[in-house]
């Protein structure tokens, strides 16, 4: 069995994977790949934002009644990369390597930090104070996030 | 739960950039004096010149990064928060730079009074920022090795300064001390101990994320530090006592530790999931090439007697570790961390009403990779200036100033796309610009 650190962090690695296929299908000017591993991408971050948002982050702040706390900070910088997700798709759609190269490393960038925050503090936060609900809490997100394409918030 | 707050409380814009700013026009000012000295300067890593220019290097360039990556990286990688890091940051600042100018005018006159002045404001800048990183990390549990990674590299920090200063204050004050020893404990410890531990406590965190590469061993991160500096600290004792083989055995061992970090981090880079090398990768890759260089060229040094009586090796060892490592490295981490920077406060100013301009529009990758050709001419020509002083020594000066002159444009350019944005926000959502930067 899994603890919430442990999915949470895999899953961001899967959307590190699926970005490094969409840069390489940009930079190859392989434009119908491109488009392919790209939605791919944003459908794995918003997915994963997604189960965050309705249940993870809900079940902590219930849970420890931090609702202005990390989950916040955390709420504001899904906010961002949903703006640099849109611009990557817009420059994606002009067919504009550079625009999507700028807007892929920003992203890149914004997503790792924002990564590290979670599963170096928040995670670990969430497995400690969940702890009684991991057994079926963990089930629920690998559903939002594997079997409900086009879950976005 | 203090680390995931404080990125919100990561310090003013202003805190790092007046350090990234500065920084490189301390490297010009190395290229200035090598047009001056001109061959001269390569007689020995005894002359003056020689002496100067390494300080504008190091104390001028390396240190003035280093400590302005760290008033960014203390919040948010270890969620240590500096008390009124906007203000340390420009006494530091200050101190450190006009430190480091009287530390280069003493060297150049060996006038006692400038290595007085290069004392006083090097041992306050340094001294105010220890204990500013060190009150901020305290407490701070090491949950990471780039936690424990970071208060170590302080300690080695702390000792390259008090051997600095105490170098620096026995040509101010005339005071009888084995120079020649103490300068090469002041090497080791600043190259490995804090330099390279801090290049490894940073690394941990940014060669991943950067390059989208494996995560550097789970043992590397756990040992790396607390064994370099053990090494290190044993090493001193036993150069000090005067014990002959221990200590050469040691100082091997130091500066193995040095290439194995340049291994581990090439066999990691290797792994990258990136579709194309962009400069930052690039920087970092000939960095740890032209390091393991110089690891090479020491040891060699000290195996082969013939080598060890050539004036030149030490230039070369030097140029190999200050010119193609350190330096290459901070400027490719500098292409990354400036323009990320630029956005992310442009995007909190903004309040999604405004949107940043992405990374590469803030500073083209074009303009970063022209730079970075004329850096590594600049380490081409300085490597055969070594050689042979008079055909190259003008020519490594000249490229030199060119390659931190564009340095310099390159930053000024990201500044002014931040500046201009700032007006756009003050305009769209009516507030004052006062304070922003």
């Amino acid at each position: 069995m899994h603890n919430i650190r442990e999915f949470m962090a895999d899953d961001h690695r899967r959307c590190d994977d699926v970005f490094a296929d969409a840069e390489q299908a940009v930079a190859d000017g392989d434009w119908a790949r491109a488009d392919a591993r790209f939605a791919q991408f944003r459908q794995a971050v918003l997915q994963h934002f997604a189960a965050e948002e309705s249940l993870l982050f809900p079940a902590f702040e219930e849970k420890t009644g931090m609702s202005m706390g990390p989950t916040q900070v955390m709420r504001g910088e899904h906010v961002q990369m949903r703006e640099l997700l849109e611009e990557g798709a817009a420059a994606l759609a002009a067919r504009d390597a550079e625009g999507y190269s700028g807007s892929s490393e920003t992203l890149l960038i914004m997503m790792q930090q924002h990564n590290m925050k979670e599963e170096n503090v928040l995670y670990p936060m969430c497995d400690q104070h969940l702890v009684d609900y991991v057994e079926t809490l963990v089930p629920r997100l690998q559903a939002q996030i594997q079997n409900q394409p086009g879950a976005d918030a | 739960m203090q680390a995931l707050l404080s990125f919100d409380r990561a310090p003013p814009f202003g805190a790092p950039l007046r350090f990234f700013l500065t920084a490189p026009a301390f490297a010009v000012l190395a290229g200035l004096l090598l047009l001056w000295s001109g061959p001269d300067l390569f007689a020995s890593r005894w002359t003056p010149e020689a002496l100067a220019l390494t300080h504008l290097l190091t104390a001028g360039f390396m240190l003035q990064t280093m400590l302005g990556a760290l008033f960014q990286l203390l919040p948010v990688v270890a969620g240590a928060n500096m008390v009124r890091p906007l203000f340390v940051a420009r006494l530091v600042h200050v101190a450190l730079t006009v430190g480091t100018l009287a530390l280069v005018a003493g060297f150049l006159t060996y006038e006692p009074l400038a290595f007085r002045f290069a004392v006083l404001f090097l041992g306050a800048g340094a001294t105010l920022f220890i204990a500013a990183a060190g009150h901020a990390l305290h407490g701070i549990p090491a949950t990471s090795p780039t936690i424990r990674g970071l208060r170590l590299a302080l300690i080695g920090l702390a000792v390259t300064v008090a051997f600095g200063l105490l170098l620096a204050a026995s040509l101010g004050w005339s005071l009888a001390l084995p120079l020649a020893q103490l300068t090469d404990i002041h090497l080791g410890w600043g190259f490995v101990a804090w330099g390279c531990a801090l290049l490894a406590a940073v690394g941990y965190v940014v060669v991943p994320m950067f390059q989208l590469t494996p995560s550097y061993p789970g043992w590397f991160g756990k040992h790396f530090a607390r064994f370099v500096l053990g090494v290190a600290a044993v090493w001193t004792v036993a150069d000090l006592a005067g014990w002959t083989l221990p200590s050469a055995v040691l100082s091997a061992a130091v500066v193995l530790c040095a290439a194995a970090f340049a291994v581990v981090t090439l066999s990691i880079q290797w792994r990258s999931k990136r579709a194309k090398l962009d400069p930052t990768q690039v920087y970092w890759r000939v960095a740890m090439f032209s390091a393991l260089a110089a690891c090479a060229l020491w040891l060699a040094a000290s195996a082969i007697p013939a080598l060890a009586g050539w004036q030149g090796w030490p230039l070369l060892f030097a140029a190999l570790l200050l010119l193609g490592g350190f330096m290459s490295v901070i400027v490719g981490m500098l292409y990354k961390i400036v323009p990320f920077l630029v956005w992310l406060h442009l995007q909190n100013l903004g309040r999604g009403r405004v949107l940043a301009p992405n990374m590469k529009k803030v500073l083209a990758e074009t303009h970063m990779r022209k730079q970075m050709y004329a850096h590594f001419a600049a380490v081409v020509l300085f490597l055969g200036a070594v050689v042979w002083p008079q055909g190259l020594a003008y020519p490594a000066g000249a490229a030199l100033v060119l390659a931190n002159g564009w340095l310099v444009r390159n930053l000024l350019a990201a500044l002014g796309v931040y500046r201009r944005h700032l007006v756009q926000i003050a305009a769209v959502l009516d507030v004052p610009l006062a304070g922003a930067l």
